[in-house]
Parts: C-alpha cells; sequence; structure tokens
C-alpha cells in the first residue's frame, strides 16, 4: 500500500469494511427475494453502487488487490443491474464468494502482508459469469419513442425500460410543468404516487417552459393501469399525460438503441436538475464522501477515556473525604459549599462515564448480519434448507465483547445446521416443515444481554452422548445412571466430545462446545443448553452489556479487599455457620427452599485469615449466572462501588479465578473476582465435569 | 540528569577510546551481592507503592500495584533469583521495566545504587565466566575498577 498516514489508513480500513458489510448485506437480502420467486433491482443497484465506492477507495489509497477485485465485480454487477445475466443461486454464490475474498484482502493489508491470495478460482469464476452476459435485442423499438429521448437513457434505464415493456406494461408520456422553486419536493411526491401503478423511469425536460419560473419537463413512466385511471389519479392543470403508442409491427426499425450522446441535454443543463452530471457523474463524486456525520475511534482510545473517568471517581472520593473532615472541624460553611461542588462533580462525572460507554455499545446486527453469511454458505454446503430468524439485531454490546462473540456464535450455528437441523426427507417424515428454522435472539436483561441460538432440529442424543463420554473415558457407566438430565447435557461441553460418529468439515471433531464455552467466559458470560428430543436445541449466553466500567460489590475475604462485579451478584446475606450442612463432602446451606453450595473464599484461594475480623459476623454473596448459584462467603461486605477493570498482565494469565484488578483509591489496588469461573470451578465437582480427575488420574 | 548522564558518557568514551563500546548498566544490591542491569531497559525506578498479593500467582510474583493508573505485575528479585527472603527496607525499590508483550513489570531490589559504564572488555560473558551451567537469568560478569557486578538479562527475567 502507498504511504499513509495511521490515521488514514485506519480510516480506509474501517470505510472499506463498512462497505464491504453493506454488500453483505446487500447480497442476503438478494438471497431472500430470490427464495421468494420476486427480485428487487433496487438491492442490486445498491451492491453495484457500494463496489463502485470500493473501487474509488482502493484507487485513491493505492490497494491494487482490493482494486482489481472490486473493478471486475463491478462487471459482474453491472451487467446483472442492466439484465444482461440473469441472477441466480450460483451467481449469488460467487458474489458471497467475492466478499469472502475482500475480507481476506483486507486482511492481508491491514498485516501489509503480500501474501498470495488464493482469489483464482473466484476471479474465474467472475470473468465466465460476465461471459455469459446477453445483449437483448431491443422490444423497445416497438413504440412509437422520441428517439432523442432514447438517445440520453442512462444505460440502467434503458434496462428498466426494457424490463417494463417485457412486463407488458404500458409506456405513458407525463408532460408536467414545474415551479423551479419547488421542484425537488413535488417531482418526488409525483414519482411516489406513481408507484402505485408502476415505475417512472426517466425524465427529461422539454426546453418549453411556459415562463422564467417554470419549467417543463416530461416523464417516461410504465404502467400496467390504463389512461383513464393514470388521469384520475396523477392528472392535475399542469400535467398532461399521453398514451405512447406502439409501433405497428412492420415499422419497427430493428437493432438497438441510437448511440448514447453523453451532451444530449447541454441546453437545458443551466437548471442544474437533470442531465448526464446529475445522474451519473454527481453520484460518483457524492459517493466517494463519507454519507454520515460520525467519526471513527479506535476503541484504545474510549478505554484510556474511561481509565481518566475511573482517576477522576477517585478524586471524587478523596473531596467528598474532605468535605466529611471539613464538617467534622466545625467548617460547617466550607463543608457544605464542598459538598455541593462534589455533587455537582459526581453528577457530571455520571453522565460523562454514560457518554463513554454509549460510544462503545454498538448492535449486535454486526455480528448476526455475518452469521447471515455464515447460515447461507453452510446450509448450500450440507444440502439442508436453513430459515434464519433474528430478533433483536438492534441489541447494544460493548465493541470488544461484539470482536469476540463471532466465532463462539458461529460455532454454535454450525453445529445446530450440521448435528440440530436433520435433512429434508427426514423433516418431512416426522412432520416438520422442509427448511430448518433457526433463530437467533438478543435482547437486555437488566445489565445483561441475553443471546439465544435456537434450531427446531432433532434435539441433542442423551443417551449418544453419555456413551460417548463412557467411551471416553470420562465418565464411568454407574455415574452416568446418577445424572440429571441438565448434568448429561453439559457433558457437550466436555472436550473431546461430539455426538457425531464421523469428522466433517463442517463441525469439526468436537472440539467446538469446550472452546465455544471458554471464550464466553473470557468475556464473563456463561451458556446454558436446553434441548428436547425431536424438538431442538436451545443455547442461550448471558453476557455483561460492557467490561468497560461495573458495578461491584466490595468485599472482605482474609487479608484481601476484592471486588464482585454486581451483574453475577443475586444478594448478600448473613451467613449462619450452624447451618451448614454436609452433602458428599460438600458444604450447602438452604436459601429459600433451594441448596445452595458454598464456597470459602479464603480457603478456596489459601487467603491469610484477618485476624481481626474472625470474631466477627461473616456473609454469604449469592453469585449466580445463568442457571447457577453459588455462596461466597466472605469476612466483611464495604458495599457497591464503579470500578474499572484491568487486565491482569500476561505473566498472570495463568492465575484463575480473577477478572482483573482495581484500583480502590489511596493507591491500592483490588483484585476483580472472576465470577464465572469461580462458579464454574467450585461447582466442577457438582455438575458433570466431577469425573474428569478421576477419569483422568 | 540526563544531560549530565550523557555528557559524562561521551567524555568516558573519548578517554576510553579503543575499549570497545560502552553499555550503561544500573547498579542495586540485593542478599549482599551487586548486580547491575543494562540501563535502557529501566524505564522508572520507584518507592514501592503499596503492592496487593495475587493469590495462587507463581512464586516469584508478589503481586500487582499502580503506577499512575497503570498496572504493573511486581516480581520478587530474590525469588527469581532463589536468593534468601527478607523483608523489604525503606531502601527498598522497584524498577520497572517492560516485558515484550507490552505488560509493564516491577522488579523489586533491595537498594538502587549508581549507574556504571561498561566497555566490552569489562564484561565476562556468563558462560566465560561461570561455565555453561549458569541462570539464563545471567549476562555475565561485570568488573568496573575493583567491584564484582552480576549482570542480569532483563527480558528473560520479565518474559519467565
Amino acid at each position: 500500500m502507498a504511504e499513509l498516514s495511521d490515521k488514514a489508513r485506519e480510516e480506509f480500513f474501517s470505510e472499506a469494511q463498512e462497505i464491504i458489510e453493506t454488500l453483505s448485506r446487500n447480497l442476503l437480502s438478494l438471497d431472500t427475494t430470490i427464495k421468494a420467486g420476486t427480485s428487487d433491482p433496487s438491492l442490486i443497484n445498491e451492491a453495484f453502487r457500494a463496489v463502485h465506492t470500493l473501487k474509488g477507495l482502493a484507487g485513491l489509497f493505492g490497494a491494487a488487490r482490493l482494486g482489481a477485485l472490486s473493478h471486475r465485480l463491478e462487471d459482474v454487477l453491472d451487467d446483472l443491474r442492466l439484465g444482461r445475466i440473469e441472477l441466480g443461486q450460483e451467481v449469488l454464490d460467487v458474489l458471497f464468494g467475492a466478499v469472502e475474498a475482500y475480507t481476506r484482502i483486507l486482511q492481508a493489508e491491514k498485516a501489509d502482508s503480500d501474501e498470495e491470495l488464493d482469489v483464482e478460482q473466484l476471479f474465474v469464476d467472475l470473468e465466465r459469469i460476465g461471459a455469459s452476459a446477453t445483449e437483448h435485442e431491443s422490444p423497445v423499438a416497438g413504440y412509437e419513442l422520441d428517439p432523442g429521448l432514447l438517445a440520453v437513457l442512462t444505460e440502467y434505464e434503458e434496462h428498466r425500460l426494457r424490463a417494463n415493456i417485457e412486463l407488458q406494461m404500458q409506456l405513458y408520456r407525463l408532460r408536467v410543468q414545474f415551479d423551479l422553486s419547488t421542484i425537488d419536493k413535488v417531482l418526488e411526491e409525483m414519482k411516489e404516487r406513481a408507484k402505485r401503478h408502476g415505475e417512472i423511469i426517466t425524465y427529461l425536460p422539454t426546453g418549453e417552459a411556459t415562463s422564467a419560473d417554470t419549467i417543463e419537463l416530461d416523464l417516461l413512466m410504465a404502467s400496467r393501469d390504463d389512461l383513464a385511471t393514470l388521469i384520475g389519479s396523477l392528472g392535475a392543470d399542469n400535467v398532461v399525460i399521453e398514451e405512447i403508442p406502439r409501433r405497428a409491427r412492420h415499422s419497427a426499425t430493428p437493432g438497438t438503441l441510437p448511440p448514447r450522446r453523453p451532451t444530449a441535454l447541454g441546453r437545458t443543463d443551466s437548471t442544474g436538475m437533470h442531465g448526464d452530471l446529475e445522474r451519473g457523474g454527481l453520484d460518483q463524486a457524492v459517493s466517494l464522501r463519507s454519507l454520515t456525520q460520525t467519526v471513527r475511534v479506535d476503541i484504545r482510545k474510549l478505554d484510556h477515556l474511561m481509565n481518566i473517568v475511573g482517576e477522576l471517581a477517585i478524586v471524587r472520593s478523596a473531596l467528598g473525604r474532605v468535605a466529611e473532615k471539613l464538617r467534622g472541624e466545625g467548617q460547617r460553611k466550607l463543608a457544605a459549599e464542598l459538598q455541593r461542588l462534589h455533587r455537582n462533580f459526581d453528577r457530571r462525572l455520571g453522565e460523562m462515564q454514560d457518554g463513554i460507554l454509549e460510544v462503545r455499545m454498538v448492535p449486535l446486527g454486526q455480528v448476526f448480519d455475518r452469521l447471515a453469511r455464515v447460515v447461507r454458505q453452510i446450509s448450500r454446503e450440507v444440502g439442508k434448507e436453513i430459515r434464519l430468524v433474528i430478533t433483536g439485531a438492534e441489541t447494544e454490546i460493548d465493541k470488544l465483547i461484539v470482536e469476540e462473540l463471532s466465532d463462539p456464535l458461529m460455532h454454535m450455528i454450525r453445529n445446530a445446521i450440521d448435528h440440530g437441523i436433520e435433512v429434508g426427507q427426514r423433516r418431512v417424515e416426522v412432520g416438520k416443515p422442509l427448511a430448518g428454522t433457526i433463530a437467533l435472539n438478543a435482547f437486555q436483561k437488566g445489565n445483561h444481554v441475553m443471546i439465544e441460538v435456537e434450531d427446531d432440529g432433532r434435539g441433542i442424543d442423551l443417551t449418544g452422548l453419555t456413551e460417548k463420554a463412557i467411551t471416553l473415558g470420562k465418565l464411568s457407566r454407574s455415574e452416568a445412571q446418577e445424572m440429571s438430565r441438565d448434568e448429561v447435557l453439559a457433558l457437550i461441553f466436555l472436550p473431546g466430545l461430539s455426538t457425531r460418529q464421523v469428522a466433517d468439515d463442517v463441525s469439526g471433531r468436537g472440539v467446538g462446545m469446550d472452546i465455544v464455552k471458554t471464550n464466553i467466559s473470557k468475556l464473563g458470560g456463561v451458556i446454558d443448553v436446553h434441548s428436547e428430543s425431536g424438538i431442538g436445541t436451545k443455547m442461550t449466553i448471558t453476557l455483561p452489556i460492557t467490561l468497560a466500567i461495573v458495578s461491584a460489590l466490595l468485599i472482605q475475604a482474609g487479608q484481601h479487599t476484592l471486588a464482585i462485579p454486581l451483574s453475577s451478584v443475586s444478594e448478600a446475606i448473613a451467613f449462619d455457620e450452624a447451618a451448614v450442612r454436609l452433602v458428599d463432602g460438600r458444604e450447602v446451606i438452604t436459601l429459600r427452599g433451594q441448596t445452595l453450595p458454598l464456597c470459602r473464599l479464603d480457603r478456596l484461594m489459601a487467603l491469610e485469615p484477618a485476624p481481626n475480623l474472625a470474631s466477627r459476623r461473616r456473609f454469604v454473596v449469592v453469585a449466580a449466572l445463568g442457571q447457577r448459584r453459588l455462596g461466597l462467603v466472605v469476612d466483611f461486605l464495604y458495599g457497591q462501588e464503579d470500578i474499572v477493570i484491568k487486565p491482569l498482565g500476561k505473566s498472570l494469565s495463568a492465575v484463575r479465578g480473577f477478572a482483573g484488578a482495581t484500583e480502590l483509591g489511596d493507591q491500592r489496588v483490588g483484585l476483580v473476582l472472576d465470577a464465572a469461573g469461580l462458579i464454574e470451578e467450585a461447582l466442577a465437582g457438582l455438575d458433570a465435569p466431577r469425573n474428569l480427575e478421576r477419569a483422568s488420574g | 540528569m540526563a544531560n549530565l548522564t550523557q555528557s559524562t558518557a561521551s567524555r568516558l568514551a573519548r578517554r576510553i577510546g579503543d575499549r570497545g563500546p560502552v553499555r550503561e548498566f544500573l547498579m542495586f544490591a540485593l542478599a549482599g551481592e551487586l548486580y547491575g542491569v543494562e540501563l535502557t531497559r529501566i524505564k522508572e525506578i520507584l518507592s514501592p507503592p503499596p503492592i496487593t498479593v495475587v493469590p495462587r500467582a507463581p512464586h516469584n510474583v508478589i503481586g500487582v500495584c499502580s503506577v499512575r493508573g497503570l498496572l504493573v505485575t511486581v516480581l520478587d528479585l530474590r525469588r527469581t533469583l532463589n536468593l534468601e527472603e527478607r523483608t523489604l527496607t525503606r531502601r527498598g525499590r522497584i524498577l520497572l521495566g517492560a516485558a515484550e508483550s507490552g505488560e509493564v513489570i516491577g522488579l523489586l531490589v533491595d537498594e538502587v545504587k549508581h549507574v556504571v559504564r561498561l566497555a566490552a572488555n569489562e564484561i565476562e560473558p556468563a558462560a566465560t565466566a561461570l561455565g555453561g551451567d549458569v541462570s539464563e537469568f545471567v549476562m555475565g560478569i561485570g568488573r568496573p575498577a575493583g567491584e564484582f557486578l552480576i549482570l542480569l538479562d532483563l527480558p528473560s527475567i520479565v518474559s519467565g
């Protein structure tokens, strides 16, 4: 790539990325319309524009590979929108291939790598599609159209004209007087009203304005309705509608349209609202500019701002303490003044924090779009028809989480298609619709975001799963018999388990779900699975909304001050040593009729005891994630605080149980407990993996 | 300070002339011995802030502390080098260095002395001086005028 500032490069990449995502969305919509047996010319047109813009961008930034692909793709899309190529699944496959290739090229450019990307086959495919383009014989010749009009049609308009004629539409000419000051609005309204009857293909000034303030346009319209209906609907004092008569067969001029004359409209160009510049040239100039009023920001900069907010929060607490101190020393007036400032500061800081958090939020739709592409691709590969239903794509979540979600979700969807959804014939036999449905639902619940991946397939084969676990030595037969249904389901998260006997391309060898689970836990989330034999499987991911700043409960355990993210705390109760029962060597208490397993933090972490607190009353903090609950026995509760979590360094990455550290004020650092990890660790014996140690040791 | 060091260094370089390139080492004390690490590897010298012990951490990690909002992992150099442990005195300092991963690492030492300049011929490579079996953390022995300095390889310590 040419020499560029880092900032410009970043801009280029994110803009290119956005355009590619738009393209991908367009193709997906096209896929849907084709399946529904309809077509939407505006979608192809949009895809064409996206690629065209990308080509321009690539040219500006000297990204040759990107430019080359865009160039070929543009040709094919142009043929498509002009109807020279029929849009079918095969063509779409190649177009989706191009989207993948774009992504790879962008990654290579980003890494400044000149590595050979395997896009030859794609180019061959694009070439092949392009070669199949056919020039239609012009049906337009069958109408008494003004050759002057035909000469200035853009290629696209020409295509629309042909398409309409092929659909047996009647052509009309609307001669309309417009007031120059309101023409934009009125013309748009006119187009809108015309949609009910057909389509306005083009408009041209007649050059016969009656006064200096008006302009007369000829609108070429195609409609299925007759003249009387149109006059009734669109007619007015300033509108004259005429039908364009068909030519008698014998006088039809053979051949194609007259050659295009780029300057055909020169004589009326002074009005500035039509002509080649307006419809073609200006379009291209505009599309190179950013359309939205947005700035792209490196997320690290937001992290930095959030850190500063964290530091300010510490200053705020110090201010509060000073105010208290002043009051204690009898300086009431000064104390009250400081208190007021402190409250004001507090409020503004809160707003600032919310503002920064809001900026970090992105809709899940970003990752869902990518998944929709994957679904389409896999369903074609394995020959199963899949209907993907997405709800809640607008649900917002931290940008960093979104980035990390796409792999786990992709894997779950692959599993659903491959293992879940039955082959078509089988589905029909059991009375299900031929097309399998995968639902991807997202919604916010408190300060969590839930994402469900649900399929209407055969459900998880519990017997098969248990057998496999026994065969792999993860479980003994007698243990298997004692397991509850949920425990058996949890087996799918064990490494190496897959109910499929033969490994395949799609879901691989069953290495997936344990990795999915690990990745989700890294984000502070949990995954639950429900499955009904013959009805389907539903996986639910529960995630925190943001990783940047969290409300946390500060506690004391041993000599440590620790923070637990409030999002994973359901309640805190006083600890009654006498109520503890031992079940199978594990401490539990009963909380509102339900068994709650206990975990003594000081013992689990081998913390040094806090002598001054030993005689005091202790507490149980109930950590809950998804359906799992764990009671953490702690020495003291300090209360709630908003904290900025900083990750522990790489040399501490192997340390389990902590999500990071945070500043507590007066220079001290507190560790933040990883609730998901702790629950996992402490409940390891209650869940299925209890037997792992026995089996491997 | 920086100017002074530089001008001293260049004066020195002129004086020693042909004794090979000169490198600057920060000298510090640890369990009664003198050690040195290359000055360019050290970002900052701190009086130890409160350090939060991290349970379950590797043996040579004391814990974490915050330096102006930056989270620092603090290593006990005594433990890393298998020296006897002792509580810190008020002379104890933390040397800040960066690991390749970008993680900022603090090394706890007993006392910081001063900067010494060693020409190439004043450094014995570890293998020559101590035989092949020497710890990966020691890069050599420095012998500035009458002193004995164990030179440590900071990158292998902070990445270990």
